[in-house]
C-alpha cells in the first residue's frame, strides 16, 4: 500500500464513526440543543418573541421571577411534589416487588397481582388526571368510603381546597408512578442469588435483617439510579397537575412548570418565562450530572 | 463438635420423585464425609437437607444427640460453605467474616479480635479490607472458609466448594481444606461429583446414585472392594473396564479370547462358582491392564487388542482400546460414551511403552485384580 493510499485508509476510519453519528447528532442539535439556546438568549431580552428588535435584558428578568412569591411557591411546590413522589414510589415500589418475588404468595395469585399492580403504567397522564378528578371530587368514590368508614364527618373538596389540593396532585402522581419502580426493583430482586439468603439463613439472619444486610445493599444500584431519573422526570410533571388543578386554587399546587407556562402563555411573557425555564434547566442539569457522575462511578 | 446421624432421610418433591429415598448415614465426631455421585444422585439435597435449607419428608436428623429435623438452620449449629461462596460483594472480607457475629450482636472488640485470628490462620489478614470482587478465586474459597470457621460449628458443610477453582489451584485447596480440617478437628461433609475429591480428601466416602446410598467406606475400600458395579465404574479414574463373559470351569470366556482364574479368585469369592456356566460382570481397572510387550507386563495373561487412540500424559499413557467383549454400562449417568464405538476399553500404561494407534497388541492382565458382579443386579459377587 502507497503512503497516499494508507493516509487515505486512515482519514476514512478516523471519519466514519462521525459519519455515522451525524443524523442523531443533527436531529439533537436542532430539536435540543436549538430551541435551548434560544430560549437562555430569550431569558436575557426585552419582550423576546414580541418584538421584532428585543433589547437585551441582563438579569432583570430573573431578578423578577425571585422577586415574585409565587416562583418560590411553585419552586417549594415542585420540591415538595417531586421528594413526595420519589420517596413514596420507591416504598410502594418495594414493598410490592417485595411481595411479587415472594415465595410465600400462590404463584397464581402472584400474576393476578403482578398486573393489576401494573395497569397505573399503562394510563397515560390525561387518563390518570380524568380518572383521579372523577375519584376525589367532593360526591366521588372516596369521599363516600371514608364517610362510610367515619373517617371524615363531611365532604372534602381535594382538589379544590388550598389545604388539600397539593397532597391530592401528589397522591395521584405517586399512584401513577410506582410501577417503574415495582418493575425494575423486581428484576433486580430476582438477579440476587438464593445463596446469599441461604448463607444469612445459616448466619441467624432474621427477615428484616436479610432485607437490611442483603436485599438493599444489592439493590442501591437500580434504587440510586431509578430515584435520580424519577426526580428529573417529576420535576417537570406538567399534564396531570394542568388537568387536574391547574395550578390552583390560589397557586396551591403551582409547579415550576405550571408557572412558566401561565407566564408564557397566558401572560405572554415570554422573556420571564424563559427565564423560569432557564431556572428548571438548570435544577434538571445538576441532577443529571449527578446521575451522569454516579453512573461513571459505578 | 458433633456427630452428626441421618436415620431413615427420605426427601420426596410434590410430583412424588424422590429425591432421597430412606437414606442412613451416621458421621462421627471430628470425621471428614465425603459425599459423592453423579449429577442428580442427591448428594447436594442431603446436605442441603442437614442444613435445613430443604425439609425434610421423613426421617430423623440429630447433630450432637439433638433431633434438628424441625429446626431453622440457624439454631443447628452448622456453618456451610457454598459452591458459588455466596460472599456479599457489598461487604469487604472482615465484614463478610464477621457477618454472623455482627448479626449475633457481637461487640465490635470481640469481632475483631475473632475476625483476626481467622485471618492469621487462613493468611487472609491483608486482605481484610478488599471487597469479594478483586479477590482471586483461592481467596474467595478462604474466605468463605473464614465465614464458616468463625461461628465455631458442631460441623462444617461444604458442597462443592472446589468446583469454581481450576485444575492447580483446586489441588493446592484440596490439601489446604483437609489439613484445616484435620487440625480443627470439627465434623465436616463434604459434597462433591469428582471422585479425585473424594478419595484425596476425606477419612470415609459415601456414594450415592439415584437418592441411594451404595456404600460408605473408606477410599481405600470403595477402590478395592465395591459393593456393585456402579460403585466399581464411579469410584477410579479412568472408571473401570467392565465386559460380560460366561464362565466357563476355570475359564472366563468372551468372543475370541479366555482368561483363566487362580484358585484365589475363587477362594475370595465362594459365590463366584455358582455362576458356573452362565454369564457374570468382570471388572478390570486401566491401572491393572498392561502392554505384555515390557517387562512389567509380561507375567500377566494376555488378551488380544486393538489401539484406537492414546493419551500421552507425561507420567502415564492412558490407551483407548478395542476388545473382543461386550462392555457393560455401570449405570454412571456423568460416563461419557465413546461415540461410534471404536473402543470399549481403557489401560494405563507406563511412558515408556511404544504401542501407536491402530496397532493390534496382546494385553497383559493381572487376573488376580478382576473384580466380579451379578449380570442381572450388578452387585458384587
Amino acid at each position: 500500500m502507497t503512503r497516499q493510499k494508507r493516509s487515505h485508509h486512515k482519514l476514512k476510519r478516523a471519519v466514519a464513526p462521525y459519519l455515522y453519528l451525524s443524523p442523531s447528532l443533527l436531529i439533537v442539535g436542532l430539536l435540543m440543543l436549538l430551541p435551548m439556546v434560544t430560549v437562555i438568549a430569550y431569558s436575557f431580552q426585552n419582550s423576546a418573541v414580541l418584538r421584532r428588535d428585543p433589547s437585551f435584558a441582563g438579569l432583570k428578568h430573573y431578578q423578577a421571577i425571585f422577586d415574585d412569591p409565587v416562583f418560590w411557591a411553585s419552586l417549594w411546590h415542585t420540591l415538595y411534589f417531586t421528594c413526595m413522589s420519589v420517596v413514596f414510589h420507591m416504598t410502594i415500589g418495594m414493598i410490592f416487588a417485595l411481595m411479587l418475588n415472594s415465595d410465600r404468595i400462590n404463584p397464581t395469585l402472584r400474576n393476578v397481582l403482578r398486573v393489576l399492580y401494573i395497569l397505573p403504567w399503562l394510563f397515560t397522564a390525561v387518563i390518570i388526571a380524568v380518572i383521579w378528578r372523577l375519584l376525589l371530587e367532593p360526591n366521588g368514590v372516596v369521599n363516600s368510603i371514608l364517610m362510610q368508614m367515619g373517617i371524615i364527618g363531611s365532604k372534602i373538596e381535594w382538589f379544590s381546597s388550598p389545604e388539600t389540593a397539593l397532597h391530592a396532585v401528589t397522591f395521584a402522581n405517586i399512584w401513577a408512578g410506582y410501577p417503574l419502580f415495582m418493575v425494575s426493583l423486581l428484576a433486580g430482586l430476582q438477579g440476587i442469588p438464593k445463596d446469599f439468603y441461604e448463607a444469612a439463613d445459616i448466619d441467624g439472619a432474621r427477615a428484616y435483617q436479610k432485607l437490611i444486610f442483603i436485599t438493599i445493599p444489592q439493590l442501591m444500584p437500580i434504587i440510586i439510579s431509578i430515584s435520580l431519573l424519577d426526580f428529573i422526570w417529576t420535576m417537570q410533571v406538567f399534564p396531570l397537575i394542568w388537568i387536574t388543578t391547574g395550578g390552583g386554587p390560589i397557586y396551591a399546587t403551582e409547579v415550576l412548570s405550571t408557572y412558566t407556562y401561565k407566564l408564557a402563555f397566558s401572560s405572554y411573557n415570554l422573556s420571564q418565562a424563559s427565564a423560569s425555564a432557564v431556572v428548571i434547566l438548570l435544577i434538571s442539569l445538576g441532577l443529571t450530572l449527578f446521575y451522569i457522575r454516579y453512573q461513571r462511578a459505578r | 463438635m458433633a456427630e452428626v446421624i441421618l436415620e431413615n432421610i427420605c426427601k420426596t418433591y410434590g410430583n412424588n420423585f424422590n429425591a432421597i429415598d430412606h437414606l442412613n448415614l451416621s458421621v462421627e465426631d471430628g470425621e471428614f464425609l465425603i459425599l459423592v455421585g453423579p449429577s442428580g444422585c442427591g448428594k447436594s439435597t442431603a446436605l442441603r437437607m442437614i442444613a435445613g435449607l430443604e425439609d425434610i419428608t421423613s426421617g430423623s436428623l440429630r447433630i450432637g444427640g439433638i433431633d434438628v429435623v424441625d429446626m431453622p438452620p440457624k439454631d443447628r449449629d452448622i456453618a456451610m460453605v457454598f459452591q458459588s461462596y455466596a460472599l456479599y460483594p457489598h461487604m469487604t472480607v472482615f465484614e463478610n467474616i464477621g457477618f454472623s457475629m455482627r448479626l449475633a450482636g457481637k461487640p465490635k472488640a470481640e469481632r475483631k479480635k475473632r475476625v483476626d485470628e481467622i485471618a492469621k490462620t487462613l493468611q487472609l489478614t491483608s486482605l481484610l479490607d478488599s471487597k469479594p470482587a478483586n479477590l482471586s478465586g483461592g481467596q474467595r474459597q478462604r474466605v468463605a472458609m473464614g465465614r464458616a470457621m468463625v461461628r465455631e460449628p458442631a460441623a462444617f458443610l461444604m458442597d462443592e466448594p472446589l468446583s469454581n477453582l481450576d485444575a492447580k489451584l483446586r489441588v493446592q485447596m484440596r490439601a489446604e481444606i483437609t489439613s484445616l480440617q484435620k487440625q480443627l478437628g470439627v465434623t465436616t461433609i463434604y459434597v462433591t461429583h469428582d471422585q479425585t475429591e473424594a478419595m484425596t480428601m476425606g477419612d470415609r466416602v459415601a456414594v450415592l446414585k439415584g437418592g441411594v446410598l451404595q456404600q460408605v467406606d473408606t477410599p481405600k475400600r470403595l477402590y478395592e472392594s465395591p459393593v456393585n458395579a456402579f460403585v466399581a465404574g464411579f469410584i477410579g479414574s479412568p472408571s473401570m473396564n467392565l465386559f460380560e463373559a460366561t464362565l466357563t470351569g476355570d475359564d472366563l470366556i468372551s468372543g475370541t479370547f479366555a482368561v483363566r482364574l487362580q484358585d484365589e479368585a475363587f477362594i475370595r469369592r465362594p459365590g463366584l462358582r455358582s455362576y458356573a456356566g452362565r454369564k457374570v460382570v468382570f471388572g478390570i481397572r486401566p491401572e491393572h491392564l498392561y502392554d505384555s510387550s515390557l517387562e512389567s507386563g509380561r507375567k500377566y495373561q494376555t488378551i488380544p487388542a486393538k489401539v484406537t487412540s492414546i493419551e500421552e500424559l507425561g507420567s502415564e499413557h492412558i490407551v483407548h482400546l478395542n476388545i473382543d467383549a461386550v462392555r457393560v454400562d455401570s449405570g454412571d449417568p456423568d460416563a461419557v460414551e465413546d461415540f461410534g464405538r471404536a473402543s470399549n476399553a481403557v489401560a494405563k500404561f507406563e511412558p515408556v511403552s511404544t504401542v501407536r494407534s491402530g496397532s493390534e497388541i496382546q494385553l497383559g492382565l493381572d487376573d488376580v485384580k478382576l473384580h466380579f458382579f451379578d449380570p442381572e443386579t450388578h452387585l458384587a459377587i
